[in-house]
């Protein structure tokens, strides 16, 4: 690996960057960022959440230009006037977001943009999907039909049908932007085999991941980026060593201390025999057997990979949409949830902070004081209007209670940053008094100042004695975060961890076991 | 990889036949409506006249359905790129008022005056194409302000009803012995298919199916929804010259009503309104399921007044039907 | 202090002054055109055609505010006109009942675009089209083409009086509207209703994800769409005396374009009625003014077109950012 990697570093960067600065509505997302790849290395591009890897790749892609700062190919500068042109320029990129066409079959969105011609020029659309069989054939994929259309195939499907796209056309620079996020272990062998092909034929490939034995295993250097700019590229690096670089801090300060769970804390939520709706459920296992109790003061995980049913059991209990199956009790008293106002409204109350904060949570055209309100409108209005002094009362005592760094009240949530769009998602539901909080992958895409507030801000409503679900995309942080995890896996608890094996290692390895036989 | 690897992986793998099913249901659904439109027509036919609807009625049918088919093909491009244009109507009128001023019974000036006359409607499609791609406006807006201002230029070509079309031009657009009009709808469905095989047509769908996404292809969208724009516009302007041909003269408010009915046609057509599923041989079926929906109201001895009741009726209907039988197509595999 | 001049100074508010500042505009132009434009009586007549087409975009800017659109106004507006002088015979005495029954019908009307729209997920544009064909298939049915016995029967002098009526000055149906502009302003700004109906224009999965009734609340604005198409037709026939076929027509196009003019975003989740009333202002006056320079009809046309397109351009741009 060195020696690739020194005779690497010497040459002139296939792709490289200087002092590139990118700013999204007020927030800087690259500040005098550097970077470079070359030939015939793979380079892996690791940071946290919002560290900037996502908005290089995109600028290095041509999917937008940076604000300020030189793109070099070769030790040329180059300007891209768009995806094309950077395309021309031989670069391939898989985005993290998949540009698949929903409603065009796998072999066109394989083949678009070279699809085979006949006579006058035209696509020759019969042999459409069998020219797409063959490229499949040729990187060993046997398991995807060219002829189905795309919106009929699973996740990783499209994962591979998106990289299949980007490889096939021989990129002499290849971004792959997670591209494992929501691949099995078998298939990321498969991904690995086909990059070690492309570093054979000098191809630079750079990729993000976040599962550091990804990484390991498959980089010749790693370069660490944190807060949109790089800490250092690396030839060895230890994995703590990595995270610190990362993080800015030692792992073990990062996290904060777990309140005492007290023996006799007693049961909010209860969940009996569920199914979780749309997931497919290998053959000869019975639909239904996701149960769990969820006790007062405690923080319960969720783990496992990518696609495993969590986002719909987080869902489901919100009743957005219901789940399939199941016995939902709360506070010991057995309740239907079939829409989100069921829930809010439920005895103890339940509230669930959603996964993407900016289409899923926040309506970020309007004020800090509407978002904060509209789920307890009912109780701060009279025959149906909203009593103003009472609303601007709570909205500003909640301000000042979870510090969110607002002008005032009146402030566009959309020009906040992430973090505080975040506090005021929480705030919302302290507003409404929810005793059982559903807080699904709440650090994503936040700083990591803004991120230590969210710990100790879990933990201060877990010493409240609320009851918290929790899931999160870093393992980590679930293994420091919970009193107790369960990971999933097919839609069912696969393992249940409490301390002393409550690591991110066990909660890993839990999750990549392959499922039982058929 | 092994097949094996994944959740239900290789269980997707079907025939071609059943693929196409799936893909093309909407153009499916729309066929078999217009099936089932002429047989009930043709029972009625029957049982009314003691014998099969014969050349005449076919011909007028066609004849009738040619502006209607024409302008459904024209929407049907512009809502593949998940846009709408309510200035069909505006157009017609502008293109059929300009028909009935500007045609002479010589042959050079038939065709003179109708390749001018389609320019002028393609012309007032680019200007649909640059507001809504360059302007980034919203297609349903700027339609609505362009309508009104075409509707205006209209009246203003022709402002009582009158002119004449040379019984030449007709005979040869819409001649009223024979269907031969079909020939042109034929000519029609080869072009889309050929369309369908160019880089243009990819990236029409493509910016229907997700813009973002396109984009990120290397689909130049602006550029595409200005030629998008532009064709729909030269659509309508072919269709407004069918139209002065059946009417044999012009009238600068009948093409009002194709706004409404192009939309109906690729609804009833399986045409998505979300963009990126559809195509051109579903708006003609859609457009002739309506002229089938008046030939059966009208034999059914149904007031001719109901007619609009009866369509609307139909749309709702039709696409509640549509839904329906989609989501159980996906829902068995 | 600083919160107040934001209050006053937000974009929506902006657009509203925009709005208003054309009509003012149009009225000094019209009074230099043609002398007496601005003279009461004439101004007067300028806003009680407006309160037409401003009660109609009242239904249209609830609907629009959620990003759906009403292309069923037309013939509803139609139906209510023709339902209620036949269902009164033009007595006094039925007015209440040809009144709540005409506003019955538009509410219906609404309730069936709104019940489609939800549950069927029928697009808004495809199903309020379709009901337009099915009210106007109805209502030339039932009516055989406007030749029934009871076509003919005029407005109840109550609701004539209602109209052209003047109290302290002013026409009543003008005290009407602005009754309207007030409670559908107060509605949209400061009760439940009004938060909900803007949260789900700007973002229909995260206004449900807070609790809002998404698809109790998207039907009634549906109902309210008709129910206002309903009032207008009620007070055209009274303004008119008579109903006639086709008298609808025009107030799809200017409904719409009052919204837009006043400065409700078309994609929805911003806006204010006070706005869009402004824009019904707005229209009539260069409508006025045009018909001042004797523009022909054809002129109008045209220069409705353009001056959407000028606001849009103006406006519309800066919706996507």
């Amino acid at each position: 690996m060195s020696e690739r990697a020194a005779a690497a570093a010497t040459g002139v960067a296939a792709v490289a960057a200087r002092t590139l600065n990118k700013t999204f509505g007020g927030v800087q997302a690259l500040r005098a960022a550097s970077f470079a790849a070359h030939a015939g290395e793979v380079h892996a591009l690791v940071g946290e959440n919002g560290a900037g890897k996502s908005t290089l790749i995109k600028i290095l892609g041509g999917r937008f230009p940076p604000d300020s700062g030189t793109i070099l190919l070769d030790g040329e500068p180059v300007r891209f006037s768009g995806p094309a042109d950077a395309t021309r320029r031989g670069i391939g990129t898989v985005f993290q977001e998949l540009t698949l066409l929903p409603w065009l079959t796998v072999a066109e969105n394989l083949l678009f943009g070279r699809e085979p011609r006949g006579a006058g020029g035209l696509i020759r659309r019969a042999s459409l999907a069998t020219d797409a069989e063959a490229v499949l054939a040729r990187l060993g994929i046997s398991h995807i039909d060219p002829r189905a259309q795309v919106a009929e195939i699973s996740l990783s499907e499209r994962q591979i049908v998106e990289i299949a796209r980007v490889v096939t056309k021989k990129p002499r620079i290849l971004f792959l932007d997670e591209p494992t996020s929501s691949l099995v272990e078998r298939e990321v062998a498969w991904l690995f085999e086909r990059i070690r092909e492309l570093r054979a034929l000098g191809t630079a490939i750079v990729f993000t991941s976040h599962r550091w034995n990804e990484i390991t295993s498959i980089a010749d250097r790693i370069t660490i980026y944190r807060n949109g700019s790089e800490v250092g590229t690396f030839t060895e690096i230890e994995e703590g060593e990595a995270i610190t670089l990362m993080t800015g801090r030692r792992v073990d300060a990062l996290y904060p201390k777990l309140p005492l769970l007290s023996a006799g804390a007693k049961d909010m939520l209860a969940l009996t025999e569920a199914t979780i709706p749309g997931l497919a459920t290998p053959i000869g296992q019975p639909a239904s057997d996701l149960s769990f109790h969820l006790r007062a003061g405690e923080i319960l995980g969720i783990g496992g990979l990518a696609g495993q049913g969590h986002r719909e059991l987080f869902l489901g209990l919100f009743g957005a949409p219901p789940l399939a199956r199941g016995k939902i009790a709360v506070g010991g008293k057995p309740l239907r949830i079939h829409r989100p106002s069921h829930a809010i409204n439920a005895g103890l109350g339940i509230a669930l902070v959603p996964e993407d904060r900016k289409t899923e949570g926040l309506l970020l055209p309007l004020s800090v004081r509407y978002n904060l309100t509209l789920p307890i409108l009912r109780r701060i209005s009279r025959v149906g209007v909203i009593r103003a002094p009472t609303e601007g009362r709570m909205s500003r005592e909640i301000i000042t209670a979870l510090g969110v760094r607002t002008p005032s009240a009146a402030q566009r949530v959309g020009a906040l940053s992430g973090g505080n769009q975040q506090k005021v998602l929480v705030g919302r539901w302290l507003l409404a008094e929810s005793r059982i909080l559903l807080l699904y992958d709440v650090t994503r895409g936040v700083d990591v100042a803004t991120r230590h507030e969210i710990y100790d801000l879990i933990m201060r409503l877990a010493g409240e004695e609320r009851a918290i679900l929790l899931y999160s995309s870093d393992t980590e942080e679930l293994a420091h975060l919970c009193h107790r995890v369960l990971v999933l896996r097919d839609g069912r608890v696969a393992a249940e961890l409490v301390p002393p094996v409550l690591t991110a290692e066990a909660i890993v390895s839990a999750s990549m076991r392959q499922a039982r036989a058929a | 990889m092994p097949r094996d690897s994944g959740e239900g992986a290789g269980a997707r793998w079907r025939s071609p036949a059943s693929h196409a099913f799936g893909q093309h249901i909407g153009l499916i659904l729309a066929a078999a409506i217009l099936l089932v439109a002429i047989i009930i027509f043709s029972v009625m036919f029957v049982i009314q006249q003691h014998r099969l609807p014969g050349n005449f009625e076919i011909t007028s049918t066609v004849n009738n359905t040619m502006p209607l088919a024409l302008a459904a093909i024209g929407q049907t491009i512009v809502v593949l790129t998940r846009g709408i244009d309510l200035s069909v109507g505006g157009v017609i009128d502008l293109t059929n008022a300009l028909a009935a001023i500007l045609l002479r019974p010589n042959l050079g000036n038939q065709l003179a005056v109708s390749v001018i006359i389609i320019l002028i409607g393609a012309a007032g499609g680019l200007i649909n194409g640059l507001l809504v791609g360059l302007g980034r406006l919203q297609p349903i807006v700027v339609t609505l302000a362009t309508l009104s201002i075409y509707q205006g230029l209209a009246i203003r070509v022709l402002p009582q009803p009158g002119g004449a079309v040379p019984p030449g031009y007709t005979g040869f657009l819409v001649n009223p012995n024979a269907p031969t009009a079909l020939v042109f709808l034929l000519i029609a469905i080869v072009l889309w298919l050929g369309l369908r095989r160019t880089r243009l047509g990819v990236d029409i769908f493509a910016i229907g199916a997700d813009e973002q996404a396109a984009i990120a292809l290397g689909v130049r969208t602006v550029r595409t929804k200005i030629i998008a724009y532009t064709l729909a516009g030269a659509l309508y302007a072919i269709a407004g010259l069918f139209l002065a041909a059946t009417a044999t003269a012009g009238d600068a408010t009948t093409g009002d009503s194709y706004t409404l009915t192009s939309i109906v046609a690729i609804v009833l057509g399986g045409v998505s309104f979300f963009g990126g599923r559809g195509s051109a041989i579903g708006a003609i079926a859609g457009a002739f399921i309506i002229t089938m929906i008046v030939n059966i109201l009208f034999f059914a001895k149904i007031n001719p007044l109901y007619q609009a009741f009866y369509e609307g009726l139909f749309l709702v209907i039709a696409v509640v039907l549509g839904a329906l039988i989609g989501r159980l197509v996906r829902a068995r595999r | 202090m600083n919160n107040l001049v934001r209050l006053f100074t937000t974009r929506d508010v902006l657009r509203v002054y925009a709005a208003y500042g054309a009509a003012i505009l149009l009225f000094i132009i019209g009074a230099l055109v043609h002398p007496g434009f601005a003279s009461l009586p004439s101004v007067t007549t300028i806003l009680l055609i407006s309160s037409f087409i401003g009660m109609v975009a009242a239904g249209q800017c609830f609907v629009v505010l959620i990003g759906g659109i009403d292309l069923s106004v037309p013939w509803v507006l139609n139906a209510a006109a023709i339902l209620l002088a036949t269902a009164s015979l033009g007595q006094n005495g039925r007015a209440l009942y040809a009144i709540l029954l005409t506003l019955g019908m538009g509410g219906l009307a609404g309730l069936a675009n709104g019940i489609f729209v939800v549950w069927f997920e029928v697009p808004a544009v495809v199903m309020t089209l379709a009901m337009n064909g099915i009210v106007e298939g109805l209502t030339l049915g039932l009516s055989s083409g406007m030749t029934c016995g009871a076509c003919a029967s005029y407005a109840p002098p109550i609701v004539q009086q209602a109209v052209h009526g003047v109290f302290l000055g002013i026409p009543t149906a003008l005290w009407l509207w602005l009754v309207i502009i007030i409670i559908v302003s107060f509605a949209l700004s400061f009760t439940r209703f009004g938060r909900a109906t803007y949260a789900i224009g700007n973002n229909p999965r995260a206004a449900f994800l807070a609790g809002v009734n998404v698809n109790l609340t998207t039907v009634a604005l549906y109902v309210l769409s008709g129910v206002f198409s309903a009032l207008a037709g009620i007070l055209l026939v009274g303004f008119g005396g008579q109903a006639s076929l086709g008298m609808g027509d025009p107030y799809l196009f200017q409904s719409i374009a009052a919204v837009v003019i006043g400065g409700v975003s078309i994609l929805g989740g911003s806006g204010l009625y006070v706005g869009a009333a402004a824009g019904a202002i707005s229209l009539t006056a260069l409508v006025s003014v045009l018909l001042a320079l004797n523009m022909p009809e054809y002129g109008r046309s045209i220069i409705y077109g353009l001056v959407i397109l000028a606001l849009l351009l103006l406006y519309g741009r800066e919706e996507r950012q």
